[in-house]
């Protein structure tokens, strides 16, 4: 069918005519072929057409908050982290809890890494002015709502590949140097107990002491844990307890 | 002749009896001077030969210048013709239950008071072991609280009390109706109360009696008379800022300013406290306590305390009623208050025949700062302790009875201070602790287990595996709190060892 369209506008798809009453050789050319076109849309315009993305794929390439409610002219100025009158006021703040609808990306997974900064943010706002314990708005929000691969990935990981890289080349260091004493090459201290012990040790002592401050806090930790007990026993400085002498 | 010269050289007819029936040990006096000629009497003591220093001797005529015999007894010697004496210097919980104690035991008791109406700055709370221990009449407690508020710094309140049963509740009382309470029971059981204030001490060698020397207001002056007192044995019972603990050279300790008002609020607010205490945790209330809100009879106590930071307690305060504001609103202060609590024993809580118990000696519980029950108990517990070691009066009792008391009071509750001293250190250290803290008491396992041994003062183990799950659950709370801390934060980290003050307080 298409075929017998195509010979029929490539037979008369112009015609020349003369318009009457001219005698001059003025060539009308009409494109008459009756092309079948589907009923279209209006035209797209300009704005929209030439790469540009829209609705959800478009998300997270517009302008920040301020400037997209300036721009549009829509005063819902979003209330965020303040304080207002002795409350917590904040948009996504409902009920006592962060609502964790807002915090939606644009998959529609709740994106945890904004609602922990949102409560950082806010626990640091109430340190810093305090407001009163109201019973009409209590607190509800509770931190174990933030599953623990969020923690973890948001607090751990960065922390466990720098700790990892110390680990790595604190064992290659002594690896290194466990074999110009020995001879044993890698594998070779790997088998033996001794050098298992040694690769534990090395592990967790990068793992406990991170810092050289970190041996001051253990040693603080230490005197905190048996300072009482010290306080306790003063009364007994060079005198037995009588239920000690009894039993010997 | 000898013999006699000594019966009428000694006056009071107990030293004669004792004397004579040579159970006393002799005074060894320093430097006899021999005269000249003249023959000094030595006298066998219970075959110990002993000179007594006579300064003249002239025929019949009696000395007059002072001969040095003292009534020195030892311990464990049975005292003649008379009961063991004691005094008991404080009138409140602990030197009212060990008056009563020694009373009922047959001892000679005197309980030394200076303030027979004193309305001590306390909170007040007792548990409920109290009452079933210490025989307490319903009609002392003025309020039975059963609901516990714990506010975090973010303002999450958790309330702790769900799981307490209807019989289960924390009294709260007034100290000047419960301390009269107490010693109006020992007075009854025999011990005599005297309204005085304690000044000092003199003993008489290492095994004599003490002279108390205190001031009588028995007549109702103001400035009181002059008086003197002799007893055996001293027990301290006058509380944080006991004198006779220096007396003893007992040592210091550190305490907590504890600073409290008294607001007398609206009708409608008070219903909200009618059996709700609140307790408020966070660095603007207290870098190492908690700022609480406690029902009185019909007004509210807002107050809050700190060790290191003792000069800032106003600012405290403030930020506790701030804190509070709302829920307090519309309140008149009736009565503004302060006190010290002792933070752990002193170095010395006894030397020879002088003990210390309650807050003298320093029982005040760390993280809830409660001292009430345990100077109740301590001076129960060292007056029978004393009872037992004098055979119900009958003989003299010392250092090693006392010493007695002490190892059984250790042994007994050191696990529930240990405890207490153990939440301290970890939740009262920075904000993120107090609000894993806060967090953590949501949960039915921590309200049952913290009540439990709040209320009947044993830690009592729970289940293992429950156990196990708390551990994980604080593990992971601490971390998730110190995680939410802001890199910028200007909150305080709070160490509690052996360090100064100053040096326990660090920026984050």
């Amino acid at each position: 069918m298409q075929s017998a369209l195509l010979n029929r506008s490539c037979g008369a798809a112009f015609k020349a005519t003369r318009p009457n009453a001219c005698s001059r050789s003025v060539v009308v050319v009409r494109a008459t072929a009756e092309a079948v076109v589907e009923k279209k849309e209006r035209r797209l315009s300009p704005l929209e057409r030439g790469g540009t993305l829209s609705g959800d794929q478009a998300a997270g390439k517009d302008a920040g908050e301020k400037a997209r409610a300036m721009a549009t002219g829509t005063t819902g100025a979003a209330t965020l982290l303040q304080i207002v009158d002795g409350r917590f006021v904040d948009d996504r703040w409902i009920g006592g809890r962060w609502d964790l609808n807002q915090f939606k990306d644009s998959k529609g997974e709740v994106d945890w890494d904004k609602v922990i900064d949102a409560e950082v943010a806010r626990r640091k706002l109430l340190e810093e002015s305090p407001i009163p314990s109201i019973n009409e708005d209590p607190v509800n929000f509770d931190t174990s709502e933030i599953p623990w691969w969020a923690w973890v990935r948001r607090f751990h990981l960065p922390e466990a590949e720098k700790l990892n890289g110390r680990a790595a080349m604190m064992g290659y260091v002594l690896a290194l140097f466990v074999d110009s004493l020995t001879g044993a090459g890698l594998l070779e201290q790997q088998e033996s107990f001794l050098g298992k012990v040694a690769l534990h040790i090395c592990v967790f002592a990068i793992l406990l002491v991170r810092t050289s401050s970190d041996l001051d806090k253990y040693k603080g930790l230490i005197d905190e844990a048996t300072f009482y007990d010290k306080q306790w026993n003063a009364t007994w400085d060079g005198v037995k307890r009588p239920s000690e002498a009894e039993s010997q | 002749m000898a013999a006699s010269f000594a019966n009428t050289q000694v006056s009071g007819k107990v030293a004669n009896r004792q004397v004579a029936q040579g159970r006393v040990a002799p005074f060894r006096a320093t430097g006899v001077r021999k005269t000249a000629g003249t023959q000094i009497p030595s006298f066998y003591f219970a075959g110990v030969s002993v000179h007594q220093r006579v300064i003249a001797v002239s025929g019949a005529r009696s000395v007059s210048r002072a001969v040095q015999t003292v009534f020195a007894v030892k311990d464990g010697a049975v005292l003649e013709g008379r009961k063991l004496r004691v005094a008991v210097i404080g009138g409140g919980p602990s030197g009212a239950c060990a008056a009563e104690t020694l009373a009922k035991g047959g001892v000679e008791t005197f309980l030394i008071e200076r303030k027979l109406d004193n309305c001590k700055p306390c909170g007040g709370a007792i548990p409920l072991c109290m009452v079933e221990e210490f025989d307490l009449p319903l009609e002392i407690i003025d309020r039975k609280v059963t609901k516990m508020k714990m506010i975090s710094p973010s303002n999450r309140e958790v309330d702790v009390g769900k799981t307490l049963s209807e019989t289960e509740w924390i009294g709260m009382c007034r100290r000047e109706v419960f301390d009269d309470y107490l010693r109006k029971r020992a007075e009854k059981l025999g011990a005599s109360v005297l309204n005085g204030l304690f000044m000092r001490s003199e003993q008489q060698g290492t095994d004599g009696p003490f002279t108390i020397h205190y001031t009588s207001f028995a007549d109702g002056s103001k400035m009181g008379t002059p008086a003197t007192l002799e007893v055996d044995m001293i027990i301290g019972a006058d509380g944080a800022n006991s004198r006779i603990a220096k007396e003893i050279d007992a040592g210091e300790y550190d305490y907590a300013i504890a600073f409290q008002e008294r607001i007398r609020i609206p009708e409608d607010k008070m219903k909200y406290y009618e059996n709700l205490a609140e307790m408020y945790v966070g660095d603007d209330v207290s870098p190492d306590f908690y700022g609480w809100v406690f029902p009185k009879y019909d007004h509210v106590a807002v107050g809050t305390g700190t060790v290191v930071n003792k000069t800032a307690i106003k600012q405290y305060q403030q930020a506790t009623r701030d804190r509070s504001k709302v829920k307090t609103e519309g309140g008149k202060i009736i009565r503004v208050e302060a006190h010290p609590i002792p933070e752990h024993p002193r170095p010395r809580r006894c030397k020879g025949r002088v003990a210390l118990v309650g807050d003298a000696a320093g029982y005040v519980t760390k993280c809830s700062g409660e001292g009430i029950y345990f100077a109740a108990k301590s001076g129960r517990m060292c007056a029978e302790a004393i009872v037992e070691g004098s055979a119900n009066g009958t003989k003299m009792a010392g250092e090693d009875a006392i010493r007695v008391y002490l190892d059984k009071w250790d042994r007994k509750y050191w696990a529930t201070y240990k405890v207490l001293d153990i939440l301290q250190k970890v939740f009262y250290r920075s904000n993120p602790a107090r609000e894993a803290f806060v967090e953590l008491c949501e949960d039915s396992y921590v309200q049952k287990m913290t009540f439990d041994s709040y209320l009947y003062k044993t830690v009592v183990p729970g289940n293992p595996l429950d156990d196990v799950k708390l551990l994980v659950r604080t593990v992971s709370s601490l971390i998730r709190s110190n995680a939410l801390r802001s890199a910028n934060s200007k909150s305080v980290n709070v160490s509690f060892g052996s360090k100064a003050n100053e040096e326990r307080v660090a920026t984050a």
